[in-house]
């Protein structure tokens, strides 16, 4: 159980950042970094709780982003208003997949990757409202209540204040009826359905509620970037959310957030040793999944376990009791 | 006396083989009903039958005083139908008391949004949860466990969690197949105990067992079921005395130990 106290601290810390880092190139990555941990923790309730593969993430975080851009650019929309139709129309276009829901595992995660692939095609091809391969310039910053997130430290905190809320509300989740229903689906479907539980109806839930948190996450990110194209919401970026989960460790909200961190920062982090940064981030990526199955939420019970059983060496012995017994 | 469970030429035909064939039988309110029969005999596919995890291929349900049609298993619970498995089907992730605050699923109502703004019927309703699952862990005499991952519990104790988790709602019929499968003598001994009292509570049960000193002691009424077809129904001791169940499980043909067959043979020889 986490302490209120550990939130209070971790949020203070999330607080300090920008203002230690003043460079707004790094300012304007940790913003991209809190959008990731968005799309990881509505990704989590789908995967870690509700067991459902899904590779459409990037989709609805795209339809999100284009409702929003398109909502202020064309239409002149304030962006609060926009933001809570991007959130809308990406959970109201999640009940396409209801007919699908019910697929086992590896099929639902290839149906929901062709779902992706169909919305890449219709936001490239469909150029009246999407601008197609030319994108959408100059999405306008974000409003509230007429004041204007200009700095990149501002769009930081708004993007912050939606993070925090939504991590909130799926811990709200988790610890419900409906986050339980889900767990239970999980484990057992037959057990689940003689419990009571209808398995589309919970499916199809889980999935409008990840959309949503997709597609205000596009919403953030439109804004905050300021110009859309198609290619950043690709199947790619489906699979890149899917390893900030796995990687952050499956089932655990705080770990969807530091995965998503993680997989954000590490790369330019490793920008200075060229070339090479691709190729050293995927093999850190491999050396995490081979030490910890439960991703880096996984590793500190292992490390504490390793410090508990640690003898000091006698006779030169080390620690043998300490190998991984999974 | 009104049959709370009333089948009606029930049948399930997989392909070519017919695993229940137009079955009548009905489970009076308040009774614990025993089904018994050799392994084969189509007891599970009938409970699966009941609880709508198959459907049928002939004939009706009828549960208190409605026709089960082809009503899914939700709303079959819902309606006050819950189960236990013949293979332990637990939540294993999930601790004891939370693998019975799920067995609630049917009797409760709040949903995402107000448990996102936690409404004072949603707080209401978890706090009401949590006390009816603890008060179903501590009758079957589990409360001690209650934060223990199911997976990680002795297998009786499993049993037992799956029987709280039927029970937590208080259901009108509890469909349970074979509860006491892989229990010791004591554990049977309690078993026999516990569906009493699941029965005292006003529950109704209809229970497929192969521990006969189980079926024999818990039971009201008991129906024999043999390749899918009904053999017999009445009380415990008409059961016990059916020349028709003996043959089921024992076979036909007459068997003799060894002293009656000498025996037969000295009384033939006597008698020349």
């Amino acid at each position: 159980m986490q302490s209120t106290a550990v939130r209070v601290f971790v949020l203070a810390v999330f607080a300090v950042v920008p203002f230690i880092q003043t460079n707004t190139y790094w300012q304007h990555v940790f913003g991209v970094a809190l959008i990731g941990a968005i799309l990881a923790l509505g990704l989590q309730l789908l995967i870690g709780m509700a067991g459902l593969l899904s590779l459409g993430q990037g989709a609805f975080y795209g339809i999100g982003a284009y409702v929003s851009a398109v909502l202020t650019l064309r239409f002149g929309m304030p962006f609060t208003l926009a933001f809570l139709a991007a959130g809308l129309v990406a959970a109201l276009s999640s009940l396409l997949l209801v007919p699908i829901v019910k697929l086992p595992g590896s099929s639902l995660a290839v149906a929901t990757l062709g779902f992706n692939i169909i919305m890449y095609l219709i936001m490239l091809n469909e150029d009246w409202a999407t601008g197609g391969s030319y994108g959408l310039l100059n999405v306008p910053l974000p409003r509230i209540f007429g004041f204007e997130f200009t700095t990149e430290r501002d769009l930081y905190f708004l993007i912050l204040a939606v993070a925090v809320l939504v991590y909130l509300a799926l811990d709200r989740l988790t610890h419900s009826r409906f986050g339980r229903a889900l767990k239970a689906i999980s484990q057992d479907e037959d057990a689940a359905r003689a419990c009571g539980i209808s398995i589309i109806h919970y499916k199809s839930k889980c999935f409008l509620v990840a959309a949503f948190t997709a597609g205000i996450a596009g919403s953030l990110y439109a804004h905050h970037a300021r110009y859309l194209n198609p290619n950043d919401f690709t199947f790619n970026k489906s699979i890149e959310i899917l390893i900030m989960v796995v990687v952050g460790g499956l089932g655990s909200l705080p770990g969807a957030v530091i995965g998503a961190i993680v997989i954000v920062l590490m790369p330019e982090i490793l920008r200075s040793s060229g070339e090479l940064r691709l190729i050293l981030f995927g093999a850190l990526v491999v050396v995490l999944m081979g030490v910890s199955r439960g991703g880096i939420a996984g590793l500190a019970p292992i490390l504490v376990d390793r410090m508990s059983r640690y003898r000091p060496p006698a006779g030169g012995k080390g620690v043998e009791s300490g190998e991984l017994k999974r | 006396m009104t049959a709370l469970l009333r089948t009606d030429q029930l049948s399930c035909r997989f392909g070519g083989l017919v695993a229940v064939s137009s079955v009548d039988l009905s489970v009076e309110a308040g009774h614990v009903h025993g089904l018994i029969g050799p392994n084969g005999a189509g007891k599970t596919t009938f409970l699966n039958l009941i609880s709508g995890h198959i459907r049928q291929t002939g004939g009706t349900i009828n549960f208190d005083g409605q026709d089960l049609g082809s009503m899914p298993p939700d709303l079959r619970a819902a309606a006050g139908i819950r189960r236990t498995f013949q293979n332990l089907r637990l939540f294993r992730e999930m601790t004891a008391i939370e693998n019975v605050m799920v067995g609630l699923h049917a009797n409760t109502r709040s949903e995402v949004f107000s448990s996102l703004i936690r409404t004072s019927a949603q707080r209401w309703e978890e706090k009401d949860i949590a006390e009816r699952a603890r008060a179903a862990l501590d009758f079957v005499g589990l409360l001690g466990s209650a934060n223990t991952v199911a997976g990680s519990l002795s297998y009786g104790h499993q049993r037992l969690l799956e029987i709280a988790r039927a029970f937590v709602g208080k259901p009108k019929l509890i469909l349970a197949d074979e509860p006491a499968a892989g229990l010791n003598g004591t554990e049977a001994g309690q078993l026999v105990g516990l569906i009493r009292r699941i029965q005292a509570a006003g529950v109704t049960m209809m229970l497929v067992e192969h521990h006969m000193e189980v079926v024999m002691r818990a039971c009201d009424r008991i129906t024999v079921l043999n390749y899918g077809k009904k053999l017999a129904d009445g009380s415990p001791a008409d059961i016990r005395d059916h020349s028709g169940v003996i043959e089921a499980y024992l076979g036909t043909k007459p068997v003799y130990t060894r002293s009656e067959h000498h025996r037969t043979a000295e009384a033939r020889h006597a008698a020349h």
